[in-house]
Formats: C-alpha cells, structure tokens, sequence
C-alpha cells in the first residue's frame, strides 16, 4: 500500500462509495508456490476489508512466467483461498480475466470458460472481464468473451465440484500446452461490425465449436 | 483483550506513520517468504494434484487460519513509509463484520443485488463485463463498451482505459489522465445508454 491508495480510500470511504479494493497475487514471485500464494491471497484479501473499509474484493492471481490468469496454477490460487474466505465469512468476492489469446480464437473461449467454471464452483459472487490477449494488446477485446464467461458461470453454477474440477482440467490439458504457441487473435474492429456492434460470422462460427468442446468436456453450456 | 475499534483507513494511516521501519528489500525477499512458508508448515497446508477447486473442507479451514495468522504476523507495508502497520486478530474479526453480506450495483431495471454464494450455490455469479482495465482506443471506446453491454449474461460493466483523450496521449498522473478517467466514465454510460441498460452499474 502507498500514500496514493491511502488518500484514495479516504476519499471513497468519505463519501459513502461502494469501494471495490484489487490485489494480484503473483504466483512464482517474492512468495512462491501454489500454497504460500494462496495463504498471502487470503491474507490480503482480509486486510481489504478489515483494514481498508472495502464493500468487495477483486482478486487475480496471476502466472509469472506467462502473465494470465487461466493457468492451473493460478486456478488452483484463486480457487483455494476463495473458498477458504467463502467457507468462513460471508465477504464478497470477484476475480478478473487475463487470457492468454487473442479474441476470434477457440483457445481464448476455452480459457475464458474454464476460469468462470473454477470462480463460480469455488464460490465467488462477481467475475470481471475478460481482457483476452493479457489485457496488453489495444482493442484485443470484445464482448463475445463475456458472453462464454457469462454462460459458463451459468451452467456451472449448482454443479458438483468434483465433476467441475475434472471439466476444469480436461479444458487445462487442450489449451494450456498451447501457451508458447498461442493464437493472436485480432482487434475488436476485425470482429465486429463497429457501426452495427455485432460480431462477424466467422467469431460466431469460433463460439460456436467452443461451446461443443466446452460441452465435450463435461459441462452442459448452452449455445 | 476484546480491540477498541476496528480499522479504518485514518487508524491504519496513523498506524504506517509510526510503524517499524524496514527496508523494501528485506519485506520482499525475507520477511514475505519466510512468513508464508512457516505459515505453510503450521497449518499443514498442502494442495491435492487433482483438486484444482478444493473438495477439503478442513484444508480449506486451516487455510482460512493461516492467512488471518499470516496478516497478524507479517501485517501491511507502506512503501512511502517503508513501515510496517500491524493489528491483532480481534481487529481483524471486528474489521471483516463491518463488510457489507450484499450490495446493490446499477439502478432502475438494471439494478443486480450482489450477496454471498456460500459455496457452488445454483444462483450464479454476477458477470462484470469488459476490458476490465486494457487499452482501448478513442475511436472505438464506445462501440466496444457496447459490445458487452448488450450482451444479456452481463449484468454490470467494468471499463477499459481510453488510449488518449482528443488525440493526447493519457500519460500515467499527468492532468490527461484525469482528463481521460472523466471521460471514460461519460463513454461508459453513453454506451450503457446505447445498449438500451442505462441503468447499467458500471
């Protein structure tokens, strides 16, 4: 925390706003392994609340190496210490969307949906995104990757754990190997119509052979 | 010793002002390492292979203990201050029940309640739409707002970052990025408004 944050909380806190506090553990950095990022995530995630007056917390746990969010490893952060805060208080908690690749590509729905099954199984109330292509490239973002995160949640929400997780990995095992390799994608103006603002034919072709391999993988997502 | 009362963020300004003083360095590279991995070993905290989601619920409760033992023990740093704020575990109880358990987000028929899950219940998360802070350029900004907006499993809205604001770059603390932030704020619920969701919470 710096004098910035500080004197931006008072001023939320001041003013009665709903104040959102976001925090991206680093998996691989200062703390190390999947473990020992998930006990600082939570511990983070308490100081949100008990020591700067936030209505919810946006977590993030991202990959060192890679810079996503839908890795395993990340996964397994971002679902632990969400279910340890949901099994012991009633506190609001959100997670945010940094997929690997870029927007019209089956490989960034794939993971998009995979994260929205693992936030909502571990019990997250909000998911926030998805910024494809690690939220770095200009206009590589679009709202057809809400759309899978939306449907994904959807589907997953009421659905047992166990059978969730093996849907998780089934997913992890076609997309992740493909991290060195990954597609592009292009800008929401290749996409879309801009005028119009409706996605072009060939993305909804792509979303659609996403929805059948998330459902072969398990989970009964609707078109 | 029951705390006198919780946190807020004036108490924990206070609390940095006059808190030990450690170099960054040392908080990095020993303080947050050793902690994390004595709180490891204590709470015998050790992730299944194949649980990528947790089906433990007595790992999941010693995690839970872990992490409030590990922000009573390795507490908060300042980096203005390179000092250390701490706080014991009844502060950090009293601070977690002055939390909201829901909030409301957007208004009108927009208007989505937020409030705890409690597990893999059947009601789903809400879904925040958008480039969740990415770089968007000027032309577009509101057209692709617009394509989250409108879809129907979005509920709220969360913005990208204007690229520049007329032509400018919107160059990180310069007035141009206050100018951009504004504007921001203003496309979003333009595009909300487009979409046919002004109410939208954004």
């Amino acid at each position: 925390m710096d004098l910035v944050g500080l004197n931006m909380l008072a001023g939320w806190t001041v003013s009665g706003d709903t104040i959102m506090i976001e925090q991206m553990p680093i998996f691989g950095g200062y703390t190390g392994g999947v473990e020992e990022t998930a006990i600082s995530d939570v511990a983070t995630t308490l100081a949100s609340f008990a020591l700067f007056s936030g209505n919810f917390h946006l977590d993030g746990p991202i990959h060192i190496r890679w810079g996503v969010t839908t890795a395993k490893e990340t996964f397994q952060i971002a679902a632990h210490a969400c279910a340890a805060v949901d099994h012991n208080t009633d506190l609001l908690l959100a997670n945010q969307y940094y997929p690997m690749a870029g927007p019209m590509t089956e490989m960034c729905l794939l993971e998009t949906a995979a994260q929205a099954i693992n936030d909502t199984v571990s019990g997250r109330e909000l998911l926030s995104g998805s910024a494809a292509a690690k939220g770095v490239v200009l206009d590589k973002f679009t709202g057809m990757e809400a759309r899978i995160m939306g449907e994904a949640a959807r589907c997953a929400a009421g659905q047992r754990v166990s059978d969730m997780n093996e849907t998780i990995q089934k997913l992890l095992d076609i997309y992740q190997p493909h991290y060195v390799d990954a597609p592009a994608g292009v800008t929401f103006q290749e996409c879309y119509d801009v005028t119009t603002v409706r996605p072009k034919k060939e993305y909804l072709e792509i979303y659609d052979k996403a929805v059948q391999t998330i459902r072969d993988c398990g989970l009964d997502i609707k078109r | 010793m029951a705390s006198r009362k919780y946190v807020d963020v004036f108490e924990a300004y206070d609390r940095f002002s006059e808190g030990d003083r450690i170099p960054e360095e040392t908080w990095d590279y020993q303080i947050i390492p050793s902690n994390a991995r004595l709180m490891r070993e204590r709470y015998d905290i050790n992730f299944s292979k194949t649980d990528i989601v947790p089906t433990d619920a007595d790992l999941i409760d010693r995690l839970f203990l872990a992490g409030v033992d590990m922000l009573m023990t390795t507490g908060i740093y300042n980096t203005d201050f390179s000092r250390v704020l701490k706080l014991d575990e009844d502060e950090i109880y009293d601070g977690l029940k002055m939390a909201p358990k829901k909030l409301s987000i957007g208004s009108g028929k927009e208007k989505v309640k937020c409030k705890a899950r409690r597990g893999n219940s059947m009601r789903k998360p809400i879904i925040e739409g958008g480039p969740t802070g990415a770089p968007v350029s000027e032309d577009v900004f509101e057209a692709l707002i617009v394509s989250y907006a409108q879809e129907p499993s979005v509920d709220t809205i969360v913005s990208g970052v204007l690229n520049s604001v007329g032509r400018h770059p919107a160059v990180t603390n310069t007035p141009w990025e206050i100018k951009a932030t504004m504007a921001e704020i203003r496309h979003v619920r333009e595009a909300t408004t487009l979409a046919g969701r002004p109410g939208m919470g954004i």
